[in-house]
């Protein structure tokens, strides 16, 4: 790849990020603020001897273990991230092919020398590998000032502060498979993400209506001539368990890419994908 | 001179609607071509052909590609202004800059923020604060700052006030037509750039009605003021439209010696706007 085709590709993303800021970082910024006002709200409700107790229990708990092993548990404390990114990025995706269709600025973009597979694919990257970073970012500043906050209390309550140290270690730790589990789960919502995509770019009003309607019936269809459910056996054992989303030890990454399901639904992603990009030309 | 633009039989239906019949279409290099029809002619579906924004049937060459295989690559050496086509408006005017520059490896962005320098149009604000001839110069400046081979510019002064629709040819022609380049203008006010022109094509119902230089035009057509004495011999000429001009009649003739037609009165080149209505009718009447 040539140097401008790195340029372009990066002005693509920036164009993403600009347009999308709310869904990339005022989502999460609102999510985080939240949860630092109510536990601010809650600990101010607490008894500061409990309060105290609490926190010598944490740094305890904390003290000497594997920030490995105890970063799961950031993990789940980070759940309404995961809920608010899940949400955003079926929100970015029914829009990414519609929206500039809609308000006819796509003639525009049209007109400059970016391919539409270009276009697609840099909106995929944006949603499914820059909007984690942001996300991550802002989990790791609503830490350090849940550290900051920790520190100054446990000064006050006279608590040894290693344990906390060692709870921001485990934080960091949890960002990192946070952000690994988000992209690995990409990969395996990738059939989704391209039914999302290919509806995005076909219709022309109303396209979660759409994307879900005929889904329903497809299913419907399946269910009704064949008597069989394997379309909706087969989006359910792709949704169901939330333990597919999570990636808890780095050395189950390679594990959880490279296995026949997660391939497969790679392949039939990219196939909706490319229905994405060809019905991108027709635009008229 | 080569044709930048070639294209036979273009062919495109909007469900029962025929927006292109057969179009055949040449545009020589350099040329400032005025493509001018009525609502819904189908000049918009051309444009959009030639720039690869819809699909057609027929042969079609537009700086040597075929818009409907490489739409991207075909817009490094195109650029576009569709009259409907609107700049994003959540994108500051600096965004703009920003991406264009990012994503055209023929825009200078020196030569985009000194266009601008001289307008007053605000670099920090966005697109949707500014008005609509502020859009339209900033789009422009845009495109005149990427060297291309051909400019497409579909009804571009839609909705401008004089002012700004003057304004918009002058730096067209002043500041960035060298001859080198084509452009192709669709417009409704004729008038305004029949000035301009080197070509002149006409369509109507998808079909093209003329297709020629300014140059020939005063070969080819005339015009003629023709008194109540002679209205049958001019009659007897086969005009391909006649209008009731000051208590006269005006005869529009084409492909007849001008030396044949000054016996009827004083004969003049028709005004584009004069010649496109003569065309019509002519086309209307069989």
């Amino acid at each position: 790849m040539d140097k401008f085709a790195i340029y372009q590709f990066y002005g693509l993303l920036r164009r993403e990020v600009l347009e999308h800021r709310n869904l990339f970082v005022g989502a999460p910024a609102v999510v985080a603020l939240l949860i630092l006002v109510a536990t601010t709200w809650v600990a101010t409700r607490i008894d500061p001897d409990r309060l105290a107790e609490g926190l010598r229990y944490l740094s305890v708990l904390f003290d000497g273990l594997s920030p490995f092993d105890m970063a799961p548990f950031f993990m789940v404390a980070a759940a309404p991230f995961f809920i608010t990114l899940a949400i955003c990025t079926v929100i970015y995706l029914i829009n990414a092919l519609y929206q500039d269709r809609k308000e006819m600025s796509v003639l525009f973009w049209q007109s400059m020398p970016v391919s539409n597979l270009q276009t697609v694919v840099a909106k995929l990257v944006a949603i499914t590998v820059v909007a984690p970073i942001f996300y991550v970012s802002i989990i790791f500043a609503m830490y350090l000032i849940a550290m900051v906050w920790l520190t100054v209390l446990g000064i006050s309550y006279d608590v040894d502060l290693v344990g906390i140290g060692w709870m921001f270690l485990a934080a960091l730790v949890s960002l990192v498979l946070i952000y690994i589990s988000v992209v690995v789960t990409s990969l395996w919502l990738l059939p989704t993400m391209g039914w999302l995509l290919l509806f995005s770019a076909f219709a022309r009003k109303t396209p979660l209506l759409w994307a879900g309607g005929v889904f329903i019936l497809v299913g419907f269809l399946e269910d009704f001539i064949f008597g069989t459910q394997y379309l909706a056996n087969w989006v359910e054992s792709r949704t169901a368990d939330p333990n597919q989303y999570l990636i808890v030890e780095f050395s189950s990454v390679f594990e959880r890419v490279f296995n026949y399901d997660t391939l497969f639904g790679i392949l039939v992603g990219s196939i909706l994908i490319a229905g994405a990009v060809f019905m991108r030309r027709f635009i008229d | 001179m080569s044709n930048i633009v070639e294209a036979k039989s273009l062919r495109k239906k909007y469900g029962s609607f025929v927006a292109l019949d057969g179009v055949d279409l040449s545009i020589p290099s350099g040329a400032i071509s005025g493509l001018i029809g009525p609502n819904g002619a189908g000049k918009t579906t051309t444009l959009k052909a030639l720039t690869g924004l819809c699909d057609v049937d027929g042969e079609l060459s537009v700086a040597g590609r075929d818009p409907r295989k490489a739409r991207h690559k075909l817009m490094e050496d195109v650029c576009f202004i569709a009259d409907v086509g609107i700049l994003p408006k959540w994108l500051k005017v600096s965004h703009v800059i920003d991406y264009v520059e990012a994503v055209h490896p023929r825009f200078d962005r020196r030569k985009a923020e000194k266009f601008l320098s001289t307008t007053d149009i605000p670099s920090n604000k966005r697109i949707k604060d500014l008005s609509k001839g502020m859009v339209t110069q900033l789009h422009l400046a845009l495109v005149m700052s990427i060297d291309v081979q051909l400019l497409v510019l579909d009804e571009p002064t839609l909705g401008l006030d004089i002012i700004y629709r003057k304004e918009f040819y002058d730096r067209l022609l002043n500041d960035y037509y060298n001859g080198n380049q084509t452009i192709i203008i669709s417009t409704h006010q004729v008038e305004e750039i029949e000035a301009l022109l080197s070509h002149l094509v006409f369509i109507n119902k998808g079909k093209i009605v003329l297709d020629t230089l300014m140059t020939d035009i005063a070969e080819v057509f005339s015009e003629v003021l023709v008194g109540p004495d002679k209205l049958s011999q001019a009659d007897a000429l086969g005009p391909i439209y006649v209008r009731n001009l000051l208590g006269k009649k005006s005869y529009t003739f084409e492909s007849i010696p001008k030396a044949q037609l000054e016996s009827l009165g004083e004969v003049h080149t028709p005004s584009v706007a004069d010649l496109f209505v003569a065309k019509l009718k002519e086309e209307k009447n069989g």
